[in-house]
């Protein structure tokens, strides 16, 4: 929760001298009152991150690899942003990544950061636009956003990130889980993690095998994020793929895609509370499916006048 | 939303504890982070700035308490951070008395039931945001 005394004008100030606690202010106010943080951040200039996403299934190894990732990344300035499920029942949630990646809670150059899902079902938290944007505004030079552990059809990272890393791990299934809709579907690129594991091997050639019948070039990386071997070269293809995309316009059109899913993610964020503010004050009360429907329009329109 | 990190600092293993008060806050509708054993007092303050924690609970069995605390204690008022901070382990009594001199809002010994921490956790983050 955390109460924000600060003004915008302090925070803005603190955003520009790259005050860290600054920084931990305005993502509380991303992930608390979303709308306040997108008009400040619109007020600040942005540097342009390599957004990383970093997803697979629960215990593929997404945080210790993050953490190695982040041993290569010395001489960078790193924001990460780990997401962990919300209880459907009690809205709690227990935000367990920091456990594999403490080493760098006081690396001067990374910035760490836990969210909620907070009811979002793809992946990521609600408010996970606006911490882009709240990292960019903080000039770091790569962010990397590690969803929660997914199962086949989570795939909002696809709208967020400029690269989507996909990690599986070497017990995973036969090619027929690879050639399923969804996830298999959303990855720029592979991290066979776990790679001293002798099914990696299998595996990599068995996903070779059913790349080769699409036709997207993806390549696959095999990783031990425990040692930190294969890191290395994954995290070069990384920074050489961006360099890439900012030449040849794919940044240009993802980031374009970007900002259409942040724009519906907030709009309808803004409908939401609208609808349930109205229900709490009782305007809702004797009216039919098209009065209510029109009656929420035009507040939404009324607000934006 | 509350906000909690729950964390063991210094050399002691034993992290049921912190488990079952993580848990049990977690039940409670609060968000939690756990950070893990073996953490400096540097690691636990650092990363409870960047979280932005309303709160912070501090599991200690090792004995090293007296030193620890006040060194976490310190670490936050240098950083300008305000959190309230509660410690639960084995502490003696008297022991117990010095910390909450020293500023801890509350110490959590054996047995203490899960209920009346996530009841009182709340009532820190109340008092500190009053």
């Amino acid at each position: 929760m955390s109460n924000i005394r600060m003004r915008d004008e302090e925070l803005i100030e603190g955003m520009k001298n790259r005050d860290r606690k600054v920084l931990a202010k305005v993502l509380s106010l991303c992930e608390n009152s979303p709308e306040r943080a997108n008009f400040l951040l619109s007020k600040l200039e942005k540097k342009l991150s390599h957004l990383i996403g970093i997803t697979g299934s629960p215990g593929v190894g997404k945080s210790t690899l993050t953490s190695s990732i982040l041993d290569e990344l010395k001489n960078k300035n790193v924001g990460v942003v780990v997401v962990d499920p919300s209880s459907p029942f009690t809205h709690g949630a227990l935000l367990g990544d920091r456990i594999r990646m403490q080493s760098h809670a006081t690396s001067r150059n990374v910035f760490i950061r836990s969210f909620a899902s907070r009811g979002a079902l793809g992946g990521l938290a609600p408010s996970i636009f606006e911490a882009c944007d709240a990292f960019e505004a903080f000039g770091m030079d790569d962010v990397i956003i590690e969803t929660v552990g997914v199962g086949q059809s989570e795939v909002d990272i696809r709208n967020v990130a400029d690269t989507v890393v996909v990690v599986l791990s070497p017990d995973g299934g036969d090619e027929v889980q690879m050639m399923k809709a969804g996830l298999m579907e959303i990855a720029d690129v592979f991290v066979i993690n776990k790679a001293d594991n002798p099914r990696a091997q299998i595996l990599k050639s068995r996903l070779n095998a059913v790349l080769t019948m699409g036709k997207k070039e993806i390549p696959i990386f095999l990783t031990n994020a425990l040692t930190r071997e294969g890191v290395k070269e994954f995290v070069n293809a990384l920074d050489e793929r961006f360099q890439k995309m900012k030449e040849n316009e794919t940044l240009a059109k993802r980031r374009r895609q970007k900002l259409f899913h942040h724009v519906k993610a907030s709009l309808r964020r803004e409908l939401d509370d609208l609808i349930d503010k109205s229900e709490v004050k009782g305007l809702v009360m004797n009216k039919d499916f098209l009065e209510l429907k029109s009656l929420f329009v035009r507040e939404l329109c009324e607000k934006y006048k | 939303m509350i906000k909690v990190m729950i964390a063991k600092p210094g050399l002691d293993g034993h992290d049921r504890g912190a488990k079952v008060i993580a848990r049990a806050l977690r039940d409670a509708g609060m968000e939690v982070i756990y950070t893990g054993i073996r953490q400096t007092p540097e690691q636990i303050a650092q990363a409870a700035v960047d979280e932005d924690v309303d709160v912070l609970g501090l599991s200690i069995l090792s004995g090293a308490h007296m030193k620890l605390v006040p060194k976490v204690l310190d670490l936050l008022k240098e950083k300008g951070a305000n959190i309230p901070v509660f410690v639960g382990g084995i502490i003696p009594e008297e022991d117990a008395e010095k910390l909450k001199e020293m500023g801890v809002v509350e110490v959590y010994g054996p047995g203490t039931s899960t209920e009346k921490v996530a009841e009182q956790v709340k009532n820190f983050v109340e008092h500190s945001h009053a």
